[in-house]
């Protein structure tokens, strides 16, 4: 305790503390600090992306539990919350999945408030695209589910969609005519190594240990009870351990003798130069298997669906850029002479029912925040807040109670295929 | 059609490779991504005329005539952006083109100016020693009235005097190396060499331009442009003595130390690097010039910068190589490839004592201030580059990269990577290491790509097109 204190704590940005370092020429205080580890935290998170480090600062600060210790292998948000293309929306197709990700979106909203820190969040509006009749009718359900909940969400026609996006090829010509689309107007993209850092400073600053270059090797389990993990830096004594690792889930709940239902699957994303801005909604299209977003720099960010074969690759191929590069043009033709500059890939672990697996497990005191598929990212927040509820008070709380393990022993899946196979 | 060995660059070491490789019998593409052969060596304008003033230019008239003679299928304008093996040898994704098929790949697509950061770098009329003989050679443009030229290595020479030729006025030339140290092992250099070396110091001496060793240009000043520049002595440290510093007016300056080999390709195969004595990045190869892929060859600077000389020995000898990997008879009875070997292990040693005397000042960092960019397209200065290091807890260059986006924006870390991966290394008190490199260097898309070149189907004469329904 009394080296805690000793360090200094990273001050509140403001106006005044802008100009007060920008006279004095102090220089800022490190956003982080780094830490001895402990032989023993209250809660041991596992993983230091955007889920990790959401969980440990909600641990903190709605609950005061801050003898918390997020554990990262590599540095922070390096792993999927590095590599995804940040689409923040809510307009999911299941009562359950619209709900949670309804508060996913709400806490976004007032994120940089609560954490004095730009995260950069613009609800600039999603439209996902319907070629088919089928397509259509799904955006009709969904609309529907999104409008019971409260969400902002409806069905658009054609013109409305040439006049939201006047390079969409709105016209009968491409094998795949745009028939109507669901405009979804909070969702939008926010910056993603901003919404780590962010959380990262929070935590740090409500006393969490943050160990980078810290990778668990084992989770020692006795009677059904976790005791702690095993670390490549020694041993921490732990009563709750939260694994909130994406890519990794299966091998690292592997570790506590904890199986998942989940295939691991890459998902590559590819950008372009920076041209000047001309698109400020996200544009998905199912049948086309890509969506695309403008970054506030100019580039256009590709993606698509996950890669057909599972795996652990995180290199791009070929195939996937012929094919982006294809379907993108077929819905904005005017980009044939934009360049890619890049493309790589990020692993996403998919569930059987395209739905996160959030809570208890058969270990005591080991909870999962996993298999995060696709739809990672922009659950970050909300996971955080619950699974910190959850560890704090031992009580699951309602928005998560769906997304148990148990449901796929008792057949309660949560079909979200219909709104996360391509629209992320 | 499927060919036996792919060459990629015609430049000097792969123009030798392609001609040498079809003299044996082999079925050889040569792609290239310039519109015209020769390589930045040999770059030159529509007109011939324009190559009088290039050196060894009967060199490559004389390979040209060989490679116009024989059945080599080059394809001039084609910039090979991807590559995969495939069950029967390699693919390569060609811009403008059909993909070409080959058991075989020889990578000789040469190298790029090493630059290094300094106050006002990013001001206009700061270019490279390449990019001003680039606009000589190719459009006999000088890229100034009064031009500095800085920076370490040889190739200063060629571009000063290059610059005089055009008419333009050379202020002076600023070497960081310490040229005298070659007489330390005089048996490494060519007589060839010193006449070049003698030449254009006489050139240099007739136009008074000034030629100081031991000196950098450390920083550029200028409103809309560079109007003059800070010149200073360097310590033995690379760092700039104290009270030495004066400016120089000028309207271009031409700053670069070495060259960084261009290794997309390879890396996208998984060849094997190491770290070079000027401490580039360069390919693991043997003697025959393998890569640590089967099927992969690498000639000339890829290898490891070492000048024309020596990237046609090694192009000559790749070429005899892949032609009796192919089922041919080797073009050369077994003593001229003796002599070769030997040729190039002489010429190797004279690079490795070149790299020595010319290396990059280790100091250039304390030319740096805080608000100096690193990395030009992203805006990136180096403050912010020590804060990833320092604050957040980076180790390594790939996630300096994550964490303040060197090297993500136009230039995909080809100007910055070297430089940032260098800080990295620095501000985590370590030496640098080729994984460091390899973290800017690994580009699976080798160069950007129009999404038309990407998304089109082949047309009926096999090239891809884009063609809206």
């Amino acid at each position: 305790m009394k080296l805690r204190r000793s360090l200094p704590r990273p001050a509140r940005y403001s106006g005044f503390g802008l100009l007060r370092h920008a006279l004095g020429g102090a220089p800022w205080p490190p956003v982080w600090r780094r830490h001895d580890l402990r032989d023993r935290y209250d809660v041991v998170v596992i993983g230091g992306g955007v889920h990790g480090l959401a969980t440990a600062y909600y641990l903190a600060a709605n609950h005061g539990v801050n003898n918390v210790a997020v554990l990262e292998r590599g540095y922070l948000g390096g792993g999927a919350s590095g590599r995804n293309t940040a689409i923040i929306r809510s307009n999911y197709l299941t009562p359950e999945g619209v709900a949670f990700y309804h508060r996913s979106v709400r806490l976004y909203e007032s994120l940089a408030a609560d954490l004095n820190f730009n995260v950069m969040f613009s609800q600039r509006g999603h439209l996902t695209l319907a070629h088919t009749d089928s397509a259509l009718r799904t955006m009709r359900w969904r609309a529907e589910v999104n409008k019971l909940q409260g969400v902002d969400s409806s069905l658009v026609g054609r013109s409305e969609i040439g006049s939201l996006v006047p390079h969409l090829d709105v016209s009968d010509r491409p094998r795949f005519p745009i028939l109507g689309g669901l405009w979804h107007p909070p969702g939008g993209i926010v910056r993603h190594d901003a919404v780590v850092w962010g959380y990262a400073r929070g935590a740090d600053a409500a006393g969490v240990h943050l160990h980078q270059d810290t990778e668990v090797v084992g989770i020692d389990v006795t009677g059904g009870r976790v005791q702690g993990v095993r670390t490549n830096r020694g041993r921490i004594a732990a009563p709750a351990v939260v694994a909130c690792t994406a890519g990794w889930a299966s091998t690292v709940c592997d570790l506590a003798g904890v199986a998942l239902p989940i295939t691991t699957f890459p998902l590559q994303a590819a950008v372009t130069e920076p041209v000047r801005p001309f698109l400020d909604t996200v544009v998905v299209s199912g049948t086309r298997h890509v969506y695309v977003s403008q970054t506030d720099r100019g580039e256009l960010v590709f993606g698509a669906a996950v890669d057909p074969f599972p795996s652990y690759s995180s290199r791009g191929s070929l195939e996937f850029t012929e094919g982006v590069a294809a379907h993108v043009l077929e819905l904005m033709p005017a980009l044939a002479p934009v360049r890619i500059l890049r493309q790589w890939a990020g692993l996403c672990d998919m569930t059987p029912d395209f739905s996160p697996v959030m809570g208890p497990t058969p270990v005591e005191g080991f909870y999962v925040d996993v298999g995060w598929g696709t739809y990672g990212f922009k659950a970050g927040p909300v996971a955080g807040e619950t699974m910190a509820s959850l560890v704090a008070t031992g009580k699951t709380p309602d928005l998560i109670a769906p997304f148990d393990l148990a449901r796929f022993t008792d057949g309660r899946l949560v079909g979200e295929r219909g709104a996360a196979a391509v629209g992320h | 059609m499927n060919h036996d060995v792919a060459v990629v660059g015609a430049g000097p070491a792969g123009l030798a490779t392609a001609v040498t490789a079809a003299r044996a019998g082999c079925r050889v593409a040569l792609l290239d991504s310039a519109p015209r052969l020769g390589g930045q060596f040999w770059r030159h304008g529509a007109s011939e005329s324009s190559g009088r003033e290039h050196q060894a230019w009967s060199v490559f008239a004389a390979l040209r005539a060989d490679l116009l003679d024989s059945e080599v299928d080059y394809t001039a304008a084609a910039a090979v952006w991807f590559v995969e093996s495939t069950p029967d040898g390699f693919r390569l994704q060609v811009t403008g083109h059909p993909p070409v098929r080959a058991r075989r790949l020889v990578v000789a697509t040469g190298a790029y100016d090493r630059a290094l950061p300094f106050p006002g770098w990013d001001l206009p009329g700061v270019v490279t020693p390449g990019a001003a003989q680039a606009l000589l050679k190719g459009s006999g443009v000088a890229v100034g009235a009064r031009v500095v030229v800085a920076g370490a290595g040889p190739f200063l020479l060629p571009v000063a005097t290059g610059l005089l030729a055009a008419g333009a006025r050379v202020a002076g030339v600023y070497e960081a190396g310490e040229p005298l140290r070659y007489a330390r092992r005089p048996g490494a250099i060519a007589l060839g060499k010193l006449a070049e070396a003698a030449r254009y110091a006489a050139t240099l001496a007739r136009h008074r331009v000034p030629y100081r060793t031991g000196h950098a240009v450390v920083a550029a000043h200028g409103e809309s442009a560079v109007s003059s520049v800070e010149v200073g002595r360097l310590d033995r440290h690379g760092a700039v003595v104290s009270g030495s510093r004066r400016s120089i007016g000028c309207d271009a300056v031409t700053v670069g130390y070495g060259f960084t080999p261009q290794l997309e390709l390879p890396l996208a195969l998984g060849c094997g690097t190491w770290l070079d004595v000027d401490g580039s990045l360069v390919l693991e190869v043997d003697v025959a010039g393998r890569t640590t892929v089967p099927g992969v060859y690498a000639a000339g600077e890829v290898t490891g910068v070492g000048g024309a000389d020596l990237a046609l020995t090694e192009g000559r000898l790749v070429g005899a190589v892949v032609a009796l990997a192919s089922g041919r008879r080797s073009p050369y009875p077994d003593s001229v490839l003796t002599r070769m070997l030997d040729r190039r292990a002489s010429q190797r040693r004279f690079a490795r004592l070149m790299h020595e005397v010319h290396a990059p000042p280790a100091g250039w960092p304390s030319w740096l201030d805080d608000s100096t960019l690193v990395c030009r397209c992203e805006e990136v200065p180096l403050a912010r580059v020590r804060a990833a290091v320092t604050d957040l807890g980076a180790t390594d260059a790939r996630t300096v990269r994550g964490l303040c986006r060197t090297g993500m924006g136009w230039c995909q870390g080809r100007t910055c990577g070297y430089a940032t991966a260098a800080l990295t290394a620095r501000l985590g008190g370590r030496a640098l290491t080729a994984a460091d490199l390899v973290a800017y260097a690994r580009r699976p898309i080798a160069q950007p790509v129009p999404l038309a070149e990407l998304a089109g189907p082949a047309d009926q004469s096999g090239g891809k097109r884009y063609r809206p329904a």
